[in-house]
């Protein structure tokens, strides 16, 4: 099996000068599969359809964190409604400056196991895969490869 | 006994050698200065070079104290290093922070002038870069508890690291490398930098009013998210925070009698080191031993043997001959000047290689003035001692100058970048120079009073 086997063509996707308010909304809607269940991240690409970073659930969370919090340890003196305070804060902010910058991307004809290898390696969940001419054409997430895998168990499971 | 290399009747030959040593000197001070290459990066290559062309042979740079490294400097630092790492992970820090806050009962004034002087006292016991990093972190958590502006706070955190260095032997890098080269133990700086710093602290504290005083204000109901902290619940591991208090006392006490016992400050420190590592029960000092500033350390052995090589060819004797010839051997004049001078230098270069390169030429100028002394006598002549202090105020308070004068300038500065508060190099000037002005001011009147008129 390969990449462009079990990805997901691509629908959804970011620019780097949506608002987190605008980005939120899309992972919250975003298509997966046939439904629009929502994803937990989503690739950025600029105005020519290059992928130019990706967006996740966690790159919102630290958005919101303070980083001096990260210095010491001072989760215990924070107090309720800091979260939504700082949320309202960061709204507005660009997707472009808190996307990850670094993808790592597949090309279509990859191998299943470079897929599961990146994802691994690098603690990813979503892996964009590219065309020949560099442009996003789907998304693998960590739950297709998954399933490939156990579709493979219990095929063998049933055959022996 | 540390082997007297340089005597005043040294003859200073300008060859190859000279110019070498001379020009290695100065390029590494302006590479360290345009920022281009990191400066322990330069303080090696420097060192190499030195070492390579032969201006100092490896022993004089590795065992002649007043050629090359400075292995009492070095072990205070590691040492200090290794007993606060050790003790961060306890939650003291933390507990201190939250414990000085509350003391401010959530008032924004009352806490910046808490935080302040908490600031000045931990940093003259902690390196200022560390308590900086210690009080940042609170104090950004406050000033979004109380909905005011952090930068007061920050640009105030800094400034009182730096005064609050001043005060002890093992305050801040330039103190640490006098009471090397000048045999000045602990006591020596509480007697005569801690009164100064107490009275420049209060000044400091009414100059902060009156910049920012009346313009932080808070809701009532905001102030209560800092009465209800618990800072209890920062102390992680009750058990380790006593052995290291314990062992912290320890070392103060052991700094305290350090003259009087005849043991140097290294010494003290590193058996604490030694003490608290194995209190610490660790079966893996590597994390402990890897979290030291290396690069600091590093940073200070290359500048050690880059001015140990112009000291050797008699460059610093040169110019303390300049220095004396511009006094006509005024000692008080000599103290203004060094003391206004180093606090210039200090606001734009870095305090540790300008003091580096003073501490040779105080001495160079003291065989000078008194060449038939020589150890304690000449180190330590009553009319030389003035002008120890006042390099030590210089270099120390300079360091408010500017936001690149001192390390903890540097760092406070990133942290508001972080914090999306950038504090801009001019911003920072706008407060620092007048607080640095304001401070070196004070240490005048104290040097000429206390040295000249009372003489005491």
């Amino acid at each position: 099996m390969k990449a462009k086997d079990i990805m997901i063509p691509l629908e959804d996707y970011l620019t780097p000068e949506n608002t987190l308010k605008e980005a939120v909304n899309l992972l919250r809607t975003a298509k997966m599969g046939e439904e629009r269940v929502g994803v937990k991240g989503l690739p950025v690409l600029d105005e020519k359809g290059r992928l130019v970073g990706m967006l996740s659930m966690r790159d919102i969370l630290k958005a919101v964190f303070p980083f001096y919090l990260s210095m010491m340890d001072l989760g215990e003196f924070t107090w309720d409604g800091m979260v939504e305070s700082l949320a309202k804060k960061v709204a507005n902010k660009k997707v472009k400056e808190i996307m990850s910058k670094q993808v790592i991307t597949v090309p279509e004809d990859a191998p299943l196991m470079e897929c599961i290898d990146h994802m691994l390696k690098h603690n990813i969940k979503r892996l964009p895969v590219v065309n020949k001419e560099g442009k996003v054409v789907g998304m693998i997430y960590e739950r297709d490869v998954f399933f490939a895998v156990t579709k493979a168990m219990l095929e063998e499971n049933n055959g022996g | 006994m540390s082997t007297e290399v340089v005597t005043s009747s040294q003859q200073i030959v300008m060859d190859t050698t000279f110019w070498a040593a001379t020009l290695i000197f100065f390029l590494s001070y302006v590479v360290i200065m345009t920022e281009k290459v990191h400066k322990t990066v330069v303080a090696i290559v420097g060192a190499g070079l030195v070492l390579i062309l032969k201006i100092l042979d490896q022993h004089e740079a590795f065992h002649i104290e007043e050629l090359g490294v400075d292995w009492n400097v070095i072990f205070l630092l590691i040492s200090m290093m290794i007993i606060i790492n050790l003790m961060r992970p306890t939650g003291i820090f933390e507990y201190i922070a939250i414990k000085s806050a509350k003391w401010g009962k959530g008032d924004p004034f009352r806490i910046l002038a808490i935080f302040a002087i908490v600031t000045a006292v931990l940093s003259a016991f902690l390196d200022n870069v560390t308590t900086v990093l210690l009080i940042t972190p609170v104090t950004l958590l406050i000033a979004e508890a109380l909905e005011v502006e952090p930068e007061p706070y920050l640009i105030s955190c800094a400034l009182a690291s730096n005064i609050g260095g001043t005060a002890t032997l093992i305050g801040d890098p330039p103190n640490i490398m006098i009471a090397s080269k000048a045999q000045l133990n602990f006591m020596d700086f509480i007697l005569h930098l801690t009164p100064i710093v107490i009275i420049i602290m209060f000044f400091y504290i009414f100059a902060i009013w009156l910049i920012w005083g009346r313009k932080l204000r808070t809701r009532e109901e905001l102030k209560r998210r800092i009465m209800e902290m618990k800072e209890r619940e920062a102390i992680k591991d009750p058990l380790m925070l006593k052995k290291s208090l314990f062992v912290l006392s320890l070392v103060l006490l052991g700094f305290v009698f350090h003259g009087l016992l005849h043991y140097p400050p290294a010494t003290i420190a590193l058996f604490g080191a030694g003490l608290l590592l194995l209190l610490s029960n660790t079966h893996e000092p590597h994390h402990i031993l890897a979290e030291v500033e290396w690069p600091t350390i590093f940073f200070f052995i290359g500048l050690f043997i880059i001015v140990g090589a112009v000291v050797k060819v008699g460059f610093i004797k040169l110019m303390s001959l300049k220095i004396l010839e511009l006094t006509q051997g005024d000692l008080f004049l000599t103290s203004m000047v060094i003391m206004w001078f180093s606090a210039f230098a200090s606001a734009i270069v870095d305090n540790i290689p300008y003091v580096a390169t003073m501490n040779p030429l105080i001495i160079d100028m003291a065989r000078e003035l008194w060449p038939n002394l020589s150890g304690i006598q000449l180190l330590q002549h009553p009319q030389l001692m003035p002008v120890w202090w006042s390099l030590a105020l210089g270099a120390c308070l300079g360091g408010n100058g500017s936001a690149i004068g001192a390390s903890a300038n540097v760092i406070v500065v990133g942290i508001s970048e972080k914090a999306g508060r950038k504090i801009t190099f001019l911003r920072f000037m706008l407060y620092g120079m007048p607080i640095m002005i304001m401070t070196v001011i004070l240490s005048t009147i104290y040097v000429w009073l206390r040295y000249y008129v009372f003489q005491f």
